[in-house]
């Protein structure tokens, strides 16, 4: 393979890895939980920023071209996992403020709201987040230290990718095959019958809505690391949506389905067509794509509601003679 | 020349718009009980109907009528053709504001894909500026605000005395009963995405009219102020829009005099999320508490 070969399949296994930590995530929440989170790409925004103002050195020691918090310059894990404390402790915020009380649809509303406040605020806080211009020259993990080619550290950023994704994966595993999956689940479909079995509902959502924003920031803090840049223009609305689109594609509840929908709607549709040629005036490709996310979404709601990997339909395992004598 | 009584006059202009956006809003609502986030973006393609119109050499009250009546069309269209097809299939409100983002997404781009990511506006003679105890007005402005009189006149006349604003109230009151007390309520539904409709384009050209220049996103970027407008004063509630509307509408434009404009749009942000944590039924609650917007 040469070596422009190599950088555009690791690029888009770097990719895919995120986006399908970021679809285990939001499956978590809106899948297995019922939670609409149109804020999803705020708390992997969150997640990114705090790994990125966590690796680079102070504000002062750039010469002052761009300015942010911190700045603690630490070194390779703990940025990463830091990003997955502020995006759950965000998200653990935002969450009592929009999932008490409110009835799904208007929950959905609450969060796009909490998504175009967050991106008004950060490209206003100069100080804060350095405006729109975002963060440049973020040190990527380790990269001083191993000392490898450009292309071998391509790779060596897929594992590390990979790795992650793995582990997310049997976390998000654990969650959702244990009791309070299965409670997660009882909320989303009924949660009157739930509260009604003395399960705290807004808890239980508390719970699926931390979770996955801690994976979210998590997940954020990988692709900002890899692109070692960060900027809010990035992170807006619409990027949620495409989430949204891939864990429906997939199979909303499914986590295998989170993860083929990842690699179908964000890699596919959003990533790997960047490589076609473009047509048209520039930009209309870029419209034209989201047209088409848009459509699919509404196409795969019609024809196949529950995704490409239906969320299996989970039955009481028949014990010999509890069945109803006829 | 005083800036907050400056910034009150912006208040109020942006208010009437709001004012016809929200009561809109909140009628597919009360009637449907669907949250339609496309709102903004079928307010978009009303300005870009109303641009072709006035580019051909089209006046105003061309332009606004040609908005109004695709607004209308369209929003019955949307109602009609998909959105209670996939509410008669079986789409939960869960899976319907999925619904209603992803019409949002292929509209606002399409709109995009056709007209261009560049900046429009409506090609009308320059209007002339009228001072009025302190607030400057231009004649566009005016009938911006006459509009919006006008709008809530004949929304307010039509929900209290006649039969089809009756009929409306019922089937938003309880669809099953309305039915069973001999209402059409299928008819009764698309006659209100018809006229919500053309509030909607009405808003959308109004829109148009007041900035110096829109883009593909400025409906979806107004729909926030909406929705705001629209939670203050009891999703569902046409009078509580109202309110709401004339409160948002000052608030944001006082505060960008006090604080700084790009926090405009924050202070409407803030009132909505202080509204859903002390009060999320809104103002008039009758509408919200019932269709158990609240728990």
């Amino acid at each position: 393979m040469s070596s422009s070969m190599q950088f555009y399949v690791s690029n888009l296994l770097v990719y895919l890895g995120v986006d399908v930590m970021a679809c285990l995530g939001l499956n978590l929440q809106f899948g297995v939980a019922g939670l609409i989170n149109l804020a999803f790409i705020v708390f992997q925004a969150a997640g990114a920023y705090t790994a990125s103002v966590l690796t680079l050195g102070p504000s002062s020691s750039m010469g002052g071209f761009q300015s942010y918090i911190l700045g603690a310059h630490l070194p390779f894990p703990l940025p990463l996992l830091a990003a997955a404390v502020v995006g759950g402790a965000l998200s653990y915020i935002v969450g009592l403020i929009a999932l008490r009380r409110l009835r799904t649809d208007y929950q959905a509303m609450v969060m796009l709201v909490i998504s175009l406040i967050a991106t008004t605020v950060v490209t206003n806080a100069t100080g804060l987040f350095n405006g729109s211009n975002g963060l440049a020259l973020i040190p990527r993990p380790l990269q001083s230290v191993l000392g490898l080619s450009p292309v071998g550290y391509q790779w060596f950023y897929v594992a590390l990718t990979f790795a992650c994704t793995i582990l997310v994966w049997v976390v998000v595993r654990r969650i959702t095959g244990s009791p309070l999956g299965r409670t997660l689940r009882a909320v989303r479909d009924n949660d009157a019958a739930a509260a009604s079995l003395g399960k705290n509902v807004t808890q239980m959502r508390l719970i699926a809505f931390v979770s996955g924003g801690a994976i979210a920031g998590f997940s954020g803090a990988i692709l900002a690391q890899y692109i070692s840049a960060w900027s809010p223009g990035s992170w807006l609305f619409p990027e949620s949506f495409v989430y949204f689109s891939a864990v429906i594609v997939g199979g909303a509840g499914n986590n295998m389905g989170a993860v083929v929908g990842a690699a179908l709607v964000p890699v596919l549709f959003l990533e790997a067509t960047r490589y076609i040629p473009q047509f048209g005036y520039p930009g209309l490709v870029d419209a034209l794509q989201w047209v088409v996310v848009g459509l699919l979404t509404l196409a795969v709601m019609w024809f196949r509601p529950r995704g490409v990997f239906p969320e299996k339909t989970r039955r009481f395992a028949r014990t010999p003679g509890s069945e109803p004598t006829p | 020349m005083n800036i907050y009584v400056l910034s009150l006059g912006f208040g109020l202009i942006t208010a009437s718009i709001l004012a016809i956006a929200s009561v809109g809003f909140t009628l597919q609502f009360g009637v449907t009980n669907i949250l339609n986030l496309a709102y903004g973006d079928v307010m978009t393609g009303c300005a870009f109907v109303a641009y072709l119109v006035t580019r051909a050499g089209g006046s105003l009250p061309e332009a606004l009528i040609a908005g109004a009546g695709t607004g209308a069309l369209a929003s019955y269209g949307l109602n009609r053709f998909v959105y209670t097809p996939f509410v008669r299939r079986g789409t939960r409100m869960f899976g319907m504001i999925i619904v209603t983002i992803s019409v949002s997404l292929a509209l606002q781009n399409g709109l995009q894909a056709i007209f261009k990511a560049t900046f429009f506006s409506l090609v009308l003679p320059r209007p002339s500026s009228y001072t009025f105890a302190g607030m400057i007005f231009t004649s566009q402005q005016l009938v911006i605000m006459g509009l919006a009189v006008v709008a809530m006149l004949l929304v307010h006349a039509l929900l209290s005395w006649t039969k089809l604003g009756r009929a409306m109230r019922a089937t938003a009151a309880d669809p099953e009963l309305a039915r069973s007390c001999g209402i059409a309520t299928d008819r009764v539904i698309d006659l209100a995405w018809l006229l919500s409709g053309a509030l909607c384009g009405t808003a959308g050209v109004a829109l148009a009219l007041n900035v110096t220049s829109f883009t593909s996103t400025a409906g979806g970027q107004f729909l926030i102020p909406i929705i705001a407008a629209a939670v203050l004063g009891g999703v569902g509630h046409p009078y509580g829009a109202m309110i709401g509307a004339v409160v948002i509408g000052i608030s944001a434009e006082l505060s960008a005099a006090v604080i700084s404009p790009s926090y405009k749009e924050v202070v409407a942000f803030l009132i909505l999320i202080v509204v859903l944590l002390i009060r999320p039924q809104g103002i008039f609650a009758e509408v919200a508490t019932q269709k158990e917007v609240v728990a």
